[in-house]
């Protein structure tokens, strides 16, 4: 399972609560602080998760109550506070179909605005898994009744457009990208051009990949963007990556806006930490994660899920609104 | 970060109290917290019983991390390769590791560094899972092949691929490779590999059949600078999946140009398997491959 290791941890660190006493409190805190450390999270934001945690239970109501209550508590602000770490509170956009853009109120045809396509820009680092999760989201919409286009404005890495066409033509996707044409820019305008005249509901961009120490592959970015305009743009991040997330992905915010990021490579022992910080970081929510080389291995993201799971406590939420 | 502690400079210190702030300080460059644990136990061990300023400690310390990254066998390939250059059979360089990490491009990279110094090279496309694999090789092919004719040089350079396919095809390809380049006389084979899942039992297991068909004279595994403490498994695995015979000869350590000072992987692969690093990758052109300059990264880690 995703990020088990954490998990393990974190499910060991509250069992062993036995009393409640400070001491036992003092351990686990330190206990949870480390798996984080140990999985790539920024110190910064587990200094602060600790000290949240700590805040929480320093009541007087806290101290008197029984043990089994106190581990109930402990366990409650233990995951509030880690769906807080991944949560960005904010929701990825309903995308509409354009078909459905003209609706009929009491028995009268009401007339809608004219929507155009939904244009969705990827962005990150290089091989951190645009071109195969842009795919993954072409098909996930695909099958829930959406027409989805793909562009591939990556024009610099060897072989970026067969990889597209490729997986496109597998996944029986339409596409748009060039050979010839070297301008990542003028190949993305016109993709979107196209499916936008062919109405289609969504339009996905490839790019290249890139990073924030090479400033001229930023400012191409930002040409394709203010080239297509994209409704939403999406960071692509490895699930493994360490402790240069943080940076990255801030530097990514400031130049793309991106407003959520789909976590790759989230199969195997991935850590997933230094992603969290990212997100932590540019407080933007993830939506997706993938989980395997293949179109189906890709998961919704939803945090408060997410962390249950990990600390394999079924849907705590519930249980505690109770 | 000394800053701190500078007012104490020249006096004897509380040695785990400066212990943790190292580990601290490494952490932040992304080593590993297991592997920083590691390299400080060595450090105390060393000091333990003695009198420690902090000068002597962050020493200890600049030793241990250039020992770490200076490596104890010979990195000279291209003498290797000259000295094995009549046995009727190519020198076959095989690259490994996790997806996405520049197997493929550093790949290139190591071609074009083989063409500069007048070696015919052959690059056989073993990727036959991912999309677009063996077309991103004809065009870096097709590319050094562009350069090479700028250059005047008399090496040669060629692509060999069977296309994608599963199962048998990997070793099929290889071999197939290892033969048209003996008779073509050839000098270096490059084989590239697919990505693959460094905890993923099904995808690690088919490098050792690749490893024992192949049998190259180097196997190198390229890793990221980006990657985090997953790095310290990913070594280890791709290093114990050839059986217990063979090991991993080399790392490349590519995307160093996107991490800044934070280059920490360096030390968590090669203090989890003792393999040194060959050269790190620096961007994504052909020239972007550069050999250690190990006072540099000690520099960044320290800083
Ligand atoms: N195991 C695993 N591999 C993945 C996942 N997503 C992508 N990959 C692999 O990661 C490698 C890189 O993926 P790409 O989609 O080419 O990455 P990219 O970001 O488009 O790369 P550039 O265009 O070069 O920047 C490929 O081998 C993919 O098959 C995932 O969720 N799990
Ligand atoms: N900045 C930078 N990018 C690099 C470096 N090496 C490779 N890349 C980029 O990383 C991306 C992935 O490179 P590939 O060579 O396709 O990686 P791979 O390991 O062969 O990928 P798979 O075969 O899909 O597993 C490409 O966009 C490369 O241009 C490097 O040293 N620095
Ligand atoms: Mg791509
Ligand atoms: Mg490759």
């Amino acid at each position: 399972m995703v990020l088990a290791d954490l998990g393990n941890r974190l499910k060991g660190a509250l069992s062993s609560v036995s009393s409640g006493s400070d001491d036992e409190i003092a351990a686990l805190l330190k206990d949870i602080s480390n798996a984080l450390i140990e999985n790539d999270v920024n110190f910064k934001l587990v200094f602060r998760l600790k000290e949240n945690i700590r805040q929480k239970i320093d009541t007087d109501s806290f101290k008197s109550d029984t043990v089994a209550n106190k581990r109930k508590k402990l366990q409650k602000a233990v995951y509030d506070e880690l769906v807080a770490l991944v949560d960005a509170y904010e929701e990825p956009p309903q995308i509409k179909k354009l078909s459905a853009s003209s609706t009929t109120a009491k028995g009268k045809k009401k007339l809608v605005k004219k929507r155009e396509s939904h244009v969705i820009m990827f962005v990150g680092l290089q091989g951190a898994g645009k071109t195969t999760s842009c795919t993954k989201l072409a098909v996930y919409y695909k099958k829930r009744g959406y027409k989805v286009g793909l562009v591939c404005a990556d024009t610099f890495r060897a072989g970026a457009f067969d990889q597209l066409k490729q997986n496109a033509i597998k996944a029986n996707i339409p596409y748009y990208g060039s050979y010839l044409e070297t301008d990542p820019v003028k190949v993305s305008a016109e993709g979107v051009a196209k499916f936008k005249a062919e109405r289609f509901d969504i339009v996905i961009v490839d790019t290249s990949g890139r990073h924030k120490q090479e400033e001229s592959l930023f400012s191409e970015m930002v040409q394709i963007s203010e080239a297509i305009l994209p409704n939403q743009t999406v960071m692509v991040m490895d699930g493994s990556i360490g402790q240069a997330a943080e940076e990255q992905a801030k530097a990514f915010k400031e130049a793309s806006d991106f407003g959520s990021i789909i976590l790759t490579k989230m199969d195997g022992h991935a850590k997933g930490g230094g992603a969290i910080s990212a997100i932590a970081a540019t407080k933007t929510p993830i939506i997706f994660i993938g989980t395997g080389e293949h179109v189906a291995d890709f998961e919704l993201f939803k945090p408060s899920s997410f962390i249950s799971k990990l600390l394999g406590i079924g849907d705590l939420q519930s249980l505690m609104d109770h | 970060f000394l800053s701190k502690f500078t007012s104490y400079f020249g006096s004897s210190i509380n040695i785990d109290e400066v212990s943790k702030q190292f580990h601290e300080q490494l952490i932040s460059k992304n080593v590993a917290p297991q592997t920083a644990r590691q390299i400080l136990d060595r450090i105390k061990n060393q000091l333990k019983g003695k009198s420690v300023t902090l000068a002597n400690f962050k020493k200890a310390l600049v030793d241990e991390l250039t020992k770490t990254l200076s490596p104890n066998v010979s990195t000279d390939l291209l003498y290797d390769i000259k000295a094995k250059a009549n046995r009727g059979r190519p020198y076959v360089i095989s690259v490994v590791g996790v997806n996405g990490v520049g197997k493929s491009t550093n790949l290139a990279k190591l071609a074009y560094w083989f063409l500069q110094n007048d070696l015919d090279v052959l690059i056989c496309a073993c990727d036959t899972f991912r999309s677009g694999a063996v077309e991103q090789l004809k065009v870096h092919v097709n590319n050094l092949k562009a350069l090479n004719a700028n250059m005047n040089s008399n090496a040669k350079i060629d692509i060999f691929e069977k296309g994608y396919g599963g199962g048998d095809h990997v070793v099929a390809t290889a071999k197939a490779a290892i033969q048209y380049g003996a008779t073509e006389k050839f000098d270096v084979i490059l084989i590239d590999t697919a990505g693959r899942t460094h905890s993923n039992a099904k995808l690690m297991a088919p490098l050792k059949k690749f490893g024992d068909a192949a049998n190259p004279d180097k196997i190198i595994m390229v890793g990221e600078a980006l990657v985090g403490t997953d790095s310290v498994e990913q070594a280890t695995n791709f290093n114990n999946a050839f059986g217990n015979k063979r090991n991993l000869d080399f790392f490349i350590i590519s995307k160093v140009d996107t991490v800044g000072d934070l280059m920490g992987t360096m030390i968590n692969m090669v203090m989890a398997t003792n393999v040194p690093i060959l050269f790190m990758g620096t961007g994504q052109t052909y020239t972007d491959i550069k050999r250690l300059n190990v006072k540099t990264i000690v520099d960044n880690l320290m800083r």
